[in-house]
């Protein structure tokens, strides 16, 4: 279940980071809030732990089941990589599966957002009958399980011929309750109302001030959504696995039929997984200066 | 260029009990500039929203030119307006800013660069056009509102506290210019203040308002002479009007054991309510009397000004129910040798009293 989040700028300036350097601070340690050796320590630490996971997949991705099983386990990457990547390509349809997840998870992405800002915008700084209610059901809707729509969606997917066809993963989930109402928090927020009057008097329509006045100031938020729901989309399993087939999969999909045999070939697993990893970290260090930026943005503005 | 008129105009906000603005009626000329005035909560800023058409109208309606704009909204009124924090769009640059509303508009973009310039150039804002209003000053944002409102040259402009986050000398500088501003450009302004300073240097008239109801609307000097009630007496002016209530008796009003002269045709008038009438006197129209004649009164406090002095003092004599406010302000020279505890008598101009009925507050001439 998705707990509800807090609002980005109180998130961007939660103290939680900065806290080992404040402590440090008051020990008298280091001068006007430099951080010091403990800070950097713990940092690097934190860093390797998060890492390591995937440094693992590097490794074991480019060795064999035999080298990864011997005691010491190897420690470096070598060069069968590329015989691993091979046979995970020769396995699984890897290429058609990195395709197919960057138009599901992108269209899911460009959908959520752009609507989740709409909906968010509206219950934020409309007014219009209704809109309690409305914003009540929106997140009632965060509280039933996905399992208990899969048999009914499945249903009306199969109405409309659309099994083992992308659109079948991608038009359920193109607006999330949890965007609207991470939108709207941050936008109650972070975006004044005089600048809606101005915009108004101005002379632009409720749609200009949306597209040149909201969408700008809610760029921060957007951001991070836009991470959030890549991230889901793209390591979605379970419905992508009962819409679509092993013929026209999405990466985690592919991944599954990867390496089956008598003894799974954990080396091939890992190299079919990196292949499949790779896209996200392009996205989220693409994405990831942006959201910085944003919440610098907006807590140097305060 | 246009007139504007509130004809009992009213907004009652929901789940309110009392309007904020109630049955307002003004009549602003065409190129007049207006100001708005009164204590916070008053209903200033909520009548300027309605011109604007921010703000619902719930009876009554209002006209700017000759068109009804009662059921308009903002962007078919052609006003441009001045918000108090500036507004501006924190994503675009200075040029972007003042140019948004041509470019809504439809203007092209050459001559949207030349009024955006010429506007620049006006508010000395030129060297700033590339930069967002992040990087400005808060006194370089204000020009840009001002400038927002200029390029567009509307029918109207509204400014509600436009010097309110400005430092006290800069406010003071930027008040002259925005004045010389308006009347170069002839255009119809109202402004919203709650400075009285500002209201009477800027304002061609000034309206008073109180809990939504309009007190008076004069020319500062008809405002600040000829005050129709208590309320504007006590308002307009600083340090404020000294005002006293006090019984009607033979030849005035009893102020303690002394009696401050009221003409008789006046004072019956007054009295006609309830027997009592308030008297008001400016600090400066008090004079020092000899020992034993006017109100005696003991000097509580002197504040030096350099170009004149106050005296706070309160009557020597005084039961407490007799004054409506504890002090007496009197101006005198500077660097008069009144010390702070020392007994005075006071005694006022000549024709310079102003009374008003102690129970409807209103003047009475
Ligand atoms: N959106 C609103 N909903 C309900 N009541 C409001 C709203 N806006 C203002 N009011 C009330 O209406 C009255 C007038 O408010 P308004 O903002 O016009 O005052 P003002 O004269 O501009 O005061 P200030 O000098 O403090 O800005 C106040 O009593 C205020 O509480
Ligand atoms: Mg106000």
């Amino acid at each position: 279940m998705a707990t509800l989040a807090p609002p980005v700028p109180d998130a961007g300036r939660s103290p939680s980071p900065a806290a080992p350097a404040t402590r440090r601070r008051h020990r008298g340690g280091s001068k006007a809030g430099k951080p010091g050796p403990v800070t950097y320590t713990l940092l690097t630490l934190v860093a390797l732990v998060s890492i390591f996971p995937l440094y693992w997949t590097l490794v074991a991705g480019s060795h064999t089941n035999a080298e990864i099983a011997a005691t010491p386990p190897p420690f470096l990457p070598n060069a069968s990589l590329f015989d691993n990547f091979q046979a995970a390509l020769e396995q699984a349809p890897i290429g058609k599966a990195i395709l197919n997840s960057v138009l599901v998870a992108g269209s899911i992405t460009v959908g959520t957002v752009l609507f989740c800002t709409l909906a968010g915008f509206a219950f934020a700084k409309l007014q219009f009958r209704g809109k309690g209610v409305l914003l009540g059901l929106v997140i009632g809707t965060m509280m039933v399980p996905t399992q208990l729509a899969v048999i009914p969606l499945f249903m009306m997917i199969a109405e409309l011929q659309w099994v083992n066809q992308l659109q079948a993963v991608i038009l359920p989930t193109l607006v999330s309750a949890f965007g609207v109402f991470f939108m709207r928090q941050y936008l109650i927020s972070a975006l004044p109302n005089e600048l809606l009057e101005a915009g108004r008097v101005d002379g632009a329509s409720t749609f200009r001030i949306f597209w040149s006045i909201v969408v700008p100031v809610a760029r921060p938020a957007m951001a991070v959504l836009a991470m959030l729901t890549f991230l889901t989309a793209w390591n979605e399993f379970f419905w992508p696995l009962i819409a679509l087939t092993t013929a026209n999969p999405t990466v985690q999909v592919a991944l599954a039929g990867l390496g089956s045999g008598y003894v799974p070939q954990r080396s091939v697993i890992m190299a079919g997984t990196l292949l499949g990893t790779l896209p996200v970290l392009i996205v989220f260090t693409i994405l990831g200066k942006q959201i910085v930026g944003g919440i610098m943005q907006g807590a140097v503005k305060g | 260029m246009a007139t504007v008129s509130f004809q009992q105009a009213s907004r009652i906000y929901p789940k309110a009990e009392r309007p904020a603005v109630d049955a307002l009626d003004l009549e602003i000329a065409d190129g007049e500039f207006l100001v708005l005035v009164g204590p916070s909560g008053c209903g200033k800023s909520t009548s300027l929203r309605m011109l604007a058409g921010l703000e619902e109208v719930d009876t009554g309606s209002i006209v700017i030119g000759d068109r009804d704009v009662t059921d308009s909204p903002p962007k078919e009124r052609d006003i441009a307006m001045v918000f108090q924090n500036y507004a501006l769009y924190p994503h675009m640059t200075v040029e972007e800013n003042m140019g948004f509303a041509l470019k809504l508009a439809g203007i092209s973009k050459d001559e949207r660069a030349t009024r955006v310039r010429e506007a620049a150039k006006i508010l000395d804002l030129e060297p700033y056009l590339a930069r967002r209003p992040k990087a400005l000053s808060g006194g370089q944002r204000q020009r840009v509102a001002m400038g927002r409102a200029i390029v567009r040259n509307p029918q109207v402009f509204l400014m509600d506290e436009p010097l309110s986050n400005l430092d006290a000398k800069l406010r003071v500088q930027t008040r002259t210019q925005i004045a010389a501003l308006q009347r170069r450009l002839g255009t119809t302004t109202v402004y919203v203040t709650h400075d009285q300073v500002e209201a009477m240097t800027m304002g061609d008239r000034v309206a008073v308002l109180k809990d939504g109801v309009l007190q008076q609307c004069d020319t500062p000097g008809e405002l600040y002479d000829r005050p129709a009630n208590v309320f504007v007496a006590g308002f307009i002016g600083s340090p404020a009007m000294n005002l006293v209530t006090g019984d009607a008796v033979d030849g005035g009003v009893q102020v303690g054991n002394a009696v401050l002269p009221v003409p008789r045709e006046q004072l019956t008038r007054a009295a006609a309510s309830n027997g009592k009438v308030t008297v008001g006197f400016r600090p400066e129209a008090v004079r020092l009397a000899g020992p034993g004649e006017g109100l005696p009164v003991r000097v509580d406090v002197v504040e030096q000004l350099g170009s004149d002095a106050f005296l706070y003092t309160s009557l020597a004599d005084a039961p407490d129910d007799v004054l409506h406010s504890a002090d007496l302000v009197v101006r005198t020279e500077p660097r008069s040798a009144v010390t702070t505890g020392q007994q005075l008598w006071l005694s006022t101009d000549r024709g310079a009293v102003h009374v008003f009925d102690a129970q409807t507050q209103q003047r009475v001439d």
